[in-house]
């Protein structure tokens, strides 16, 4: 154990590189983000070089608190990830408790539910907003314009027509708006991660201690206040987990709403960012140091959990 | 398992059979992106040939010609591919310091580099476009993508080879030691052999990923180095005219990942949650 420099020269490699990764573009965000910086500017040309003569101060950061664009961002950056937590929760588990317990082709139905998270995002949004849920086209118009065939179809007939003629004909909703693409990410980010939470919790339950079960069956706990009073405390660790891991995924999320909504308004943190990078380079490294500070409060949680359990 | 609701013949039936409903809701958009592709784009949008249609393997045969198809695939292998095994060797000698002669800073070491993972992609988007564009010179080659997924992955990958190899019996180590071997024959002859399962899982794990990302390859290529992340990006909106043909590109882009994935459910745990799960 005396001799450290062994061991040291074999982790360096990794240390090294990492460091960079982080320190190099880091700093240079940390320096856009104090000097006026743009990319085009015919009466300042002096701006499109980077340089500490444009020292700007803190004006980048108040220009980008005082942009609409910068709070609408954040707003629906937490939108989404909220909307996305709750339900990938709920639904996760719902389906970890209801297969984690021995039934004819359980194997086969834990690789259909795990399957949407391999595809890759591009392929899930692009799939989504196109063959499921366009207006027309998709499954989404298909089946409204189906129902109102059917009523109209109905309405032919005596008496019973009477009743269908009253019905309203159904329009199909577009995904393809501002509010409503954002609910279009939602959901097609919720397809995707619920399986990594219904994996995670199903990991967990079987870790879950039987005979208190089984003691709680015999004292005539209800299934329900089982579920409650001692399934739900044993998964609040991972639970803690999967909210903190998919905040961190979630609030950059990006393929989806370039794919879903480019331009319609939709648009959450690291969009903006990349708006800003078109032309604004101080704005966008203001906006990138408040995304790594959002992303920090949540890492420092889950680093501390994750930290205590490492070296048992 | 729990016989808890198994008592009733109703609740034997009824919860394998919301089960099955919920798995075949979920499978559902994949299956219909695969059903999709074997249709023409012509019958891809006719409501009278949504389930009856003759199927056609004309939207894979012309994959090549429509959409380039082999060229960001051969792209997407290679990147992941050298990425993997490029974090791979420098993450099995790391690992092996750290779990078989830990020090006091080891801890703090692990969960920094996890640290670094946690850095939002895109607040240092124009520094990379910055510094791989006007002066390294990189911008859009192999090189940089199979660097930037390497480094993106390469905490997870640490993870998990170091919880695997915590594993192994330090006296098995300390053995070979003894018998003066040395550090690279120690690796070479002992931890690999022994830690195979977990270094195969490891990549496999690591390879999904680097196919599967789609910010760093999307920003930092254009043409040269583009991935299938790319090419499915750029035709993201294609009017509901292809449909058929973006179905079998797309079935081609994420099929064999979604097979791989089947076989590293349980790594996955445990790659995603760095071991805090059990």
């Amino acid at each position: 154990m005396a001799n450290r420099t062994l061991p040291r020269l074999l982790q360096a490699p990794a240390v090294i590189m990492l460091l960079l990764w982080m320190l190099v573009p880091l700093g240079m965000t940390l320096f856009f983000s104090f000097i006026r910086y743009v990319l085009n500017s015919l009466r300042r040309p002096e701006w499109t070089t980077p340089s500490i003569e444009n020292w700007r101060g803190l004006g980048n950061y108040k220009y980008v608190l005082d942009a609409k664009d910068f709070w609408f961002a954040i707003q629906n950056s937490v939108f989404i990830v909220v909307s996305i937590l709750i339900f990938t929760v709920i639904f996760g588990l719902l389906i970890a408790v209801l297969v984690n317990r021995s039934f004819p082709g359980r194997g086969i139905v834990r690789v259909l539910l795990i399957s949407p998270f391999f595809v890759m995002p591009a392929v899930n949004a692009v799939l989504w907003i196109n063959m499921i849920l366009d207006p027309v086209l998709g499954l989404n118009g298909l089946a409204v314009a189906g129902i109102n065939d059917l009523v109209a179809g109905l309405r032919e007939f005596p008496v019973i027509g009477q009743f269908f003629s009253m019905w309203p004909e159904l329009k199909p909703i577009s995904f393809r708006a501002s509010q409503t693409s954002a609910y279009a990410v939602i959901m097609m980010v919720t397809w995707q991660w619920t399986p990594f939470a219904v994996l995670i919790f199903m990991t967990s339950l079987q870790s879950e201690d039987e005979s208190q079960k089984e003691a709680a069956m015999l004292d005539g706990a209800s299934a329900w206040s089982q579920f409650i009073n001692l399934t739900v405390p044993h998964l609040a660790r991972p639970i803690a987990i999967v909210v903190m891991i998919q905040s961190i995924f979630h609030l950059s999320l990006y393929a989806e709403i370039e794919i879903v909504s480019r331009g319609n308004g939709n648009k959450n943190l690291p969009y903006l960012i990349g708006e800003f990078t078109s032309n604004n380079i101080g704005a966008a490294s203001a906006t990138g140091i408040f995304a790594v500070i959002l992303a920090n409060i949540i890492a420092i949680f889950l680093l501390r959990m994750v930290g205590k359990s490492l070296m048992d | 398992m729990a016989a808890v609701a198994q008592t009733t013949p109703l609740s034997r039936i009824l919860w394998p059979a919301l089960a099955w409903t919920i798995a075949l809701i979920f499978f559902f958009p994949i299956f219909w992106l695969v059903f999709t592709s074997f249709k023409t784009d012509a019958d891809a949008v006719k409501p009278e040939h949504l389930f009856f249609f003759t199927p056609t393997l004309e939207n894979y045969a012309n994959m090549t010609e429509n959409y380039d198809y082999w060229r960001f695939a051969i792209n997407s292998v290679i990147t992941a591919t050298f990425a993997t095994a490029f974090a791979l060797a420098v993450g099995v000698p790391a690992a092996y310091a750290m779990a078989f002669d830990p020090s006091r800073h080891t801890k703090d070491i692990l969960v920094w580099m996890l640290s670094t993972k946690m850095l939002p992609a895109a607040a240092v988007l124009y520094p990379m476009t910055f510094l791989t564009k006007n002066i390294l010179g990189l911008f859009d080659t192999h090189f940089l993508v199979i660097v930037v997924l390497c480094l993106i992955n390469l905490p997870i990958v640490i993870w998990m080879l170091f919880t695997y190899f915590k594993e192994i019996p330090k006296d098995i180590i300390e053995a070979g030691k003894m018998d003066g071997v040395s550090t690279w024959g120690e690796i070479k002859d002992i931890l690999i052999p022994l830690a195979w399962g977990g270094i195969a899982s490891t990549a496999l794990l690591t390879f999904i990923f680097c196919w599967n990302e789609a910010y760093w390859t999307v920003r930092l290529t254009t043409i040269d180095a583009a991935t299938l992340s790319k090419l499915i990006e750029g035709n993201r909106a294609p009017e509901g005219l292809f449909f058929g043909r973006l179905s079998a590109v797309s079935t081609a882009a994420v099929g064999p990942i979604v097979v791989l994935g089947w076989f590293c459910q349980k790594q996955l745990v445990q790659g995603l949650t760095f071991g805090a799960v059990k």
